[in-house]
């Protein structure tokens, strides 16, 4: 508890670049800045996603075999590409954004669209 | 963006001396933006009576992004468009390779706010809001009927739709990432290639941020002619509505500030066809052709021709093309 994790260190590194340096900062820095700040926010929240998790149960269901994430992504746009699966295929969507609102959430959760999808 | 190279004034005004005004002298310069597809200036410049605003535009550092045409070609293309009366800043000089300053052309500074997030969202603008969907319809209907006979001796890419999918599915395959979503909106528009409703100069860029917009008047000139090509011209109105160009304001599918039927009303009623579900299409490929512009720019970064913590994190905004063309895919409209 009294050692910062790499979430807490992100965190810091962060608010520093927000609240302290792009103050100090005209134009385009200060813009590259803010870009910077943004990219560090989807660290941390990468960091406290497990998102081959989620790609490991969406896609071994959809395909019905177990896999790292990666193998099972690769099978899956293989089996697209060769048209074994589109679109119409059951469960092909379901799966797909499953794995998209996660991914979404990790790097921009104030999209219109992750809203839309995600609000009932 | 990335870092802008300098400027010398000594060598622009010399250039401008040799390929506009013997009188021009360069008083300032100031980098405004480096874009995927150029580095663009402010110039000013004094002449014997009167002080000139000028753009200086050229290829960016990191090359140009794919597709994008040399900057000769855009600014003798700019020039025809401008003649046959569209909204375009005027060109007045073209640079050469003995002018030292890279690929680019000066073009006359109009007043109007670019950023869109500031037209989009400040009162002052409410009333041009209220007509750039009809705006765009007219621009784009007038763009359209001209004949493409009027660009023949430029170096225009000409593809059918087919091969435009197959040239972003080869894009696509040169990065060597997989992404289920993409595989399935190559699948979906594979099966779907409308009939084409003719063959136009297409802008390739028609969008929120390439617009400049007076508060009163709405559009008063369409910037960034670079990605333009004959093709179908619906591919224009689906890029218009891409959902990244609403600026978070999905419900205004027209750049953020109209609604489609708006839109296809001004384009039909300057001459334009419109194809209900061709827009369904050309919507999906606009959105698939933004993400796959946003793994190029990624790619700049990762294989280090253009490193930068703005194309780092322009990757993770593929996701948010992944997320749009599921929903198009699966509701028929975003």
């Amino acid at each position: 508890m009294a050692i910062p994790n790499a979430v807490d260190l992100v965190q810091a590194v962060r608010r520093f670049l927000e609240q302290e340096i792009a103050h100090d900062l005209k134009g385009r820095k200060a813009f590259h800045a803010k870009v910077a700040a943004n990219a560090l926010a989807i660290v941390e929240r990468e960091l406290s996603h497990n998102l081959p998790l989620i790609e490991r149960e969406a896609y071994g269901a959809l395909l019905g075999r177990q896999g790292s994430a990666k193998a099972l992504r690769q099978a899956l746009c293989a089996a697209i590409r060769d048209g074994a699966l589109d679109d119409r295929s059951p469960g092909v969507l379901d799966a797909l954004k499953a794995v998209t609102v996660a991914r979404m959430a990790v790097d921009n959760p104030k999209y219109s669209t992750f809203l839309r999808m995600t609000s009932r | 963006m990335a870092d802008l190279q300098g400027v010398d004034m000594a060598v622009l005004t010399q250039a401008l001396r040799r390929r506009w005004r013997r009188d021009a002298m360069v008083t300032a310069v100031t980098a405004l933006s480096a874009g995927a597809a150029s580095d663009t200036f402010a110039v000013d410049v004094a002449l014997n009576e009167e002080l000139r605003s000028l753009i200086f535009q050229r290829s960016p550092s990191g090359g140009p992004v794919e597709g994008a045409l040399p900057k000769y070609v855009q600014a003798r293309l700019q020039r025809r468009v401008q003649e046959h009366g569209l909204p375009v800043a005027e060109v007045v000089c073209i640079l050469e390779p003995e002018d030292r300053l890279g690929q680019g052309f000066l073009m006359q500074r109009v007043a109007g706010e670019s950023l869109a997030p500031k037209y989009l969202r400040d009162d002052t603008f409410a009333p041009a809001r209220a007509v750039m969907a009809q705006q765009c319809g007219s621009i784009l209907a007038r763009l359209h009927a001209l004949p493409t006979d009027l660009f023949k001796d430029l170096p225009l890419a000409r593809a059918s739709t087919t091969d435009q999918i197959a040239r972003l599915e080869a894009m696509y395959r040169g990065f060597d990432v997989d992404l289920p979503v993409f595989e399935l909106a190559f699948s979906w528009l594979k099966r779907h290639v409308p009939p084409p409703v003719g063959t136009a100069l297409v802008h390739g860029d028609f969008r929120s941020g390439n617009f400049l917009v007076q508060p009163a008047e709405g559009i008063v000139a369409v910037l960034d002619w670079e990605l333009a090509h004959i093709g179908d011209p619906l591919e224009d109105l689906g890029w218009l509505c891409v959902n990244s160009w609403r600026f978070g304001n999905w419900r205004l599918p027209v750049g953020g500030f109209g609604d489609r039927e708006d839109l296809y009303a001004a384009y039909q009623a300057a001459g334009g066809h419109i194809d209900r579900p061709a827009m369904w299409f050309w919507e999906i490929y606009g959105t698939l052709r933004w993400g796959l512009s946003c793994l190029q720019l990624a790619h700049q970064h990762l294989s280090g021709s253009v490193v930068s913590v703005e194309r780092a994190a322009i990757g993770r905004r593929v996701s948010e093309t992944e997320i749009d063309l599921l929903h198009l895919i699966d509701k028929g409209t975003i």
